[in-house]
C-alpha cells in the first residue's frame, strides 16, 4: 500500500443555500514515501482545498485519504497537524512578535515529541536553512527567502512525515525560489520526507519527482 | 503558551492599559473597602473602648439620643412618645435595679460664651459638661491638677483650651473662666432673648485630655445654674419638671444586658451601651461597605465589558494568526487557553495597577485622615489604613477572575475559528 493514498476525493462549498461549487469532484492519486511530488493546476482547479484536505484543515469531504495505511479521519486532528503533516504557507505567515528561533519553536508549544532532543533539532534546522546567525531577528527584519526559510524549519521541527507546500515559491523571485527548492529536495533527501509542493508554475513542478495536474477538481 | 500570549497582548500596549483601566477602578473601589473600611470600623470601636468602660451604660429619656446620626425624627413619633422625666424618683429606682455599682449624672449646660478672665475672645466650641465624676474615671485621659473632685466653683478644661489660649496647663491652673450669657443661640443666627444677663465664675482646677468637650463643671452647680436661666424656684424644681438629660449608669460585670433591659423595659429609657455602638458602627460601616460594593460590582462590569470588547477586537486582528496556530497543531482547546490568558492579563494588570495606586494614595492620605479623625476626637488611631497582603492577594486574585470570566465567550469564539476560514481572512 501507498504511503499517501487518495481516493476519488470530492469536495463540495455552499456558496448559498442553492448554489454550489465543486472543488474537487474525484481526484484519486498515490504517493510513495520519500517521494517529492507537485501539484499543478491553474487558479480554482481545487490545489489549495486539496492540500487543506491533506493538511488536516478541513474534514468535510467525501472519498477517502489514507496516510501510512490508517485513513487520517481516525487520527486525532491535533496529533495528526503536529506531529504527521508540516506545512508551509506562500505568504510564510510567521508570528510578528516572535523571533526566528521562537517562531520554528512555536509548534512545540502545542505538544512535542519527549523523545526528540529539540535544541540538537533546532541547530541542526538553523544549520541546513542557513539562518544561524539570524536567530534572534523579528519577521519584519527578515527578506522573503529567509521568511520561507524560518517557516520551513518551523514546519519540520516536530519532525513530520510529510511537508505540505502551498506555493512555497508564489512570492519569491526566481533566484530565491529555486533556493528554496533546492532546500526542500535536500530536505527530501536528508530526512527520507515525503513532500508535496502545490504550484501553478510548470518550471517548478517540472524540478520534482512527479507532477500531478489538477482541471477543475479533477487530476488528469 | 504563556509566553505567546504575553506576546499577543504585548502588541497593543495602549489598548492593553486603557482596558485595564476598568478593572483598575474596581480594585481601587474594592481595596478601600477592604482595607478602609475595617480600618474606620476599628478606628471607631478603639476610640469608643479607649474611653468607655463595656459594663457602662449611658442613659437618657429620648428615644432619639442618637437621632442625628440614626436616622430623621418623625413628627407622630414624637407626639406618640411617652417622655420619662429623670427625676431624683428615677435615679432611685435605677439605683434599686440588681447589678446598677454606680450613677453618675451628666449634662450638658449651653447658651454661654466662654471667656478666660481677661481676654476678649471667647473659646469657639462652648460645650459645657455637668458632670459629678472625679478627674481619675476614664473619661478623663491624662488629668494635670491638684484636686480630681470638682469644686462647686471649680472647673476642668481640655488640653485645646490651654492651646487655644496660648497657655501650659501649669499657667491656666487657678486662672478664672468666665461664662457670659451667648447673644445667639446654638444655631447661631436667631437672638436668644430668653436669657438673664448673669455671669458666672469659675476657677481652673486642672486640665485633660480632650474627646469632643471643653469643659466639665460640678453637676450640682451647674443645676443652679439651668435653674436659675430657666426661671425655676431651685434645681429641685428643674429636676422634678425638665430632669436630667443624661445618666452614666455603671453596672457590675455580667449584669450589664440584665440592667439594660430592666432600663428599657422597665423604666421606658433609652440606652446607650457598648453593644448600642458597635452595633450602630457596624450598620453604618455595613451600609458604606454595601455601597462601596455596589460600585465596584458596577465597575467590574463594566471593565469586563471592555474586556470582551477588546477581545472580541482582537480576534477579528488575529483571525489569521489563529488559522496559523491551529494549522501548525494548536488545538481549539489551547486557543481558548490563550485568548483566557490575554483576558485574565489585563485583569492582572488592571488589579496591580489598582493595588499600586490605592497603597501610594494610601500612604500619601493616612496622616491627613488619621489628624481628621483625631481633630473629631479619635485620639486612640495612630494609623488608619493598613496594608492586608492576603487581601492585597485575594484582589489580585478576583481581578483576574474577572477578567478570565470575561474573556470566556471571546476565547470560545476564537476556539471555534475554521482554520481554513481563518487562513483565508484579510
Amino acid at each position: 500500500m501507498s504511503y499517501i493514498q487518495v481516493q476519488n476525493l470530492k469536495r463540495r462549498y455552499a456558496i448559498s443555500k442553492s448554489v454550489f461549487v465543486d472543488a474537487l469532484r474525484g481526484v484519486t492519486f498515490d504517493v510513495e514515501k520519500g517521494e517529492f511530488i507537485s501539484v499543478i493546476g491553474s487558479s480554482g482547479s481545487g490545489k489549495s482545498t486539496l492540500l487543506n484536505i491533506l493538511g488536516g484543515l478541513d474534514r468535510k469531504y467525501t472519498g477517502s485519504v489514507y496516510v501510512d495505511e490508517k485513513d487520517i479521519k481516525e487520527y486525532d486532528p491535533n496529533y495528526y497537524r503536529r506531529y504527521v503533516v508540516g506545512t508551509i504557507f506562500q505568504q510564510f505567515y510567521l508570528i510578528p512578535s516572535l523571533n526566528v528561533e521562537e517562531n520554528i519553536l512555536l509548534p512545540l508549544k502545542f505538544g512535542k515529541k519527549e523523545e526528540i532532543d529539540f535544541e540538537e533539532r533546532l541547530n541542526y534546522l538553523l544549520d541546513i536553512v542557513g539562518l544561524k546567525h539570524r536567530v534572534k531577528h523579528f519577521p519584519r527584519e527578515l527578506s522573503g527567502g529567509e521568511a520561507q526559510r524560518v517557516a520551513i524549519a518551523r514546519a519540520l521541527i516536530d519532525s513530520p512525515k510529510i511537508v505540505l507546500a502551498d506555493e512555497p515559491t508564489g512570492n519569491l523571485d526566481s533566484k530565491t525560489g529555486n533556493d528554496i527548492l533546492e532546500l526542500l529536495k535536500e530536505l527530501n533527501k536528508e530526512e527520507e520526507l515525503t513532500i508535496l509542493l502545490v504550484t501553478h508554475d510548470q518550471a517548478i513542478a517540472q524540478k520534482t519527482d512527479r507532477i500531478i495536474t489538477l482541471v477543475d477538481g479533477k487530476n488528469v | 503558551m504563556f509566553k505567546y500570549a504575553v506576546s499577543l497582548i504585548s502588541r497593543r500596549k495602549l489598548r492593553t492599559f486603557l482596558t485595564s483601566l476598568g478593572i483598575m477602578i474596581a480594585v481601587m473601589l474594592m481595596t478601600f473597602i477592604l482595607f478602609g473600611m475595617t480600618d474606620l470600623q476599628d478606628a471607631v470601636l478603639t476610640q469608643f473602648n479607649s474611653v468607655f468602660k463595656p459594663t457602662d451604660l449611658y442613659v437618657s429619656n429620648s428615644s432619639f439620643a442618637m437621632g442625628g446620626v440614626s436616622s430623621a425624627p418623625r413628627k407622630e413619633d414624637v407626639q406618640n412618645e411617652e417622655k420619662v422625666v429623670i427625676d431624683n424618683n428615677v435615679v432611685e429606682s435605677i439605683k434599686s435595679i440588681e447589678g446598677v455599682e454606680e450613677i453618675h449624672r451628666i449634662f450638658a449646660v449651653t447658651g454661654f460664651d466662654v471667656y478666660l478672665e481677661g481676654d476678649d475672645i471667647p473659646y469657639p466650641r462652648s460645650l459645657i459638661q455637668a458632670v459629678d465624676l472625679s478627674a481619675d474615671n476614664e473619661l478623663f485621659v491624662n488629668f494635670t491638677g491638684d484636686d480630681p473632685v470638682l469644686k462647686e466653683n471649680g472647673i476642668f478644661v481640655s488640653n485645646y483650651v490651654t492651646s487655644f489660649f496660648e497657655l501650659s496647663a501649669d499657667e491656666i491652673i487657678g486662672r478664672n473662666i468666665v461664662l457670659k450669657p451667648s447673644q445667639i443661640n446654638n444655631f447661631g443666627s436667631i437672638p436668644n432673648t430668653n436669657t438673664t444677663a448673669q455671669e458666672y465664675t469659675f476657677v481652673v482646677q486642672g486640665v485633660v485630655e480632650t474627646d469632643n468637650s471643653a469643659f466639665w463643671i460640678n453637676s450640682d452647680r451647674a443645676l443652679e445654674i439651668l435653674a436659675q436661666r430657666g426661671g425655676f424656684k431651685n434645681k429641685e424644681e428643674y429636676i422634678q419638671t425638665v430632669g436630667y438629660s443624661q445618666l452614666l449608669v455603671s453596672t457590675q460585670d455580667g449584669k450589664t444586658s440584665q440592667v439594660e433591659d430592666a432600663l428599657v423595659n422597665d423604666l421606658g429609657l433609652t440606652v446607650i451601651s457598648t453593644k448600642t455602638i458597635v452595633d450602630f458602627v457596624s450598620t453604618l460601616t455595613a451600609g458604606l461597605t454595601i455601597a462601596l460594593i455596589i460600585f465596584g460590582s458596577i465597575s467590574a462590569i463594566v471593565a469586563s465589558i471592555g474586556i470582551i470588547n477588546t477581545m472580541i477586537m482582537s480576534i477579528y486582528e488575529q483571525t489569521k494568526e489563529i488559522g496559523i496556530i491551529k494549522a501548525i497543531g494548536a488545538s481549539d482547546f489551547q486557543v481558548l487557553i490563550i485568548f483566557l490568558i490575554q483576558a485574565g492579563l489585563i485583569g492582572l494588570i488592571g488589579g496591580l495597577l489598582g493595588l499600586s495606586i490605592t497603597y501610594l494614595l494610601m500612604k500619601v492620605a493616612d496622616p491627613y485622615v488619621v489628624k481628621l479623625l483625631s481633630d473629631q476626637g479619635f485620639t486612640a488611631v495612630t494609623t488608619f489604613f493598613h496594608f492586608q497582603p492576603l487581601n492585597a492577594l485575594y484582589i489580585t486574585l478576583s481581578s483576574i477572575l474577572v477578567g478570565i470570566i470575561a474573556g470566556i465567550y471571546p476565547a470560545m469564539k476564537a476556539a471555534k475559528l475554521d482554520p481554513v476560514n481563518a487562513l483565508r481572512y484579510e
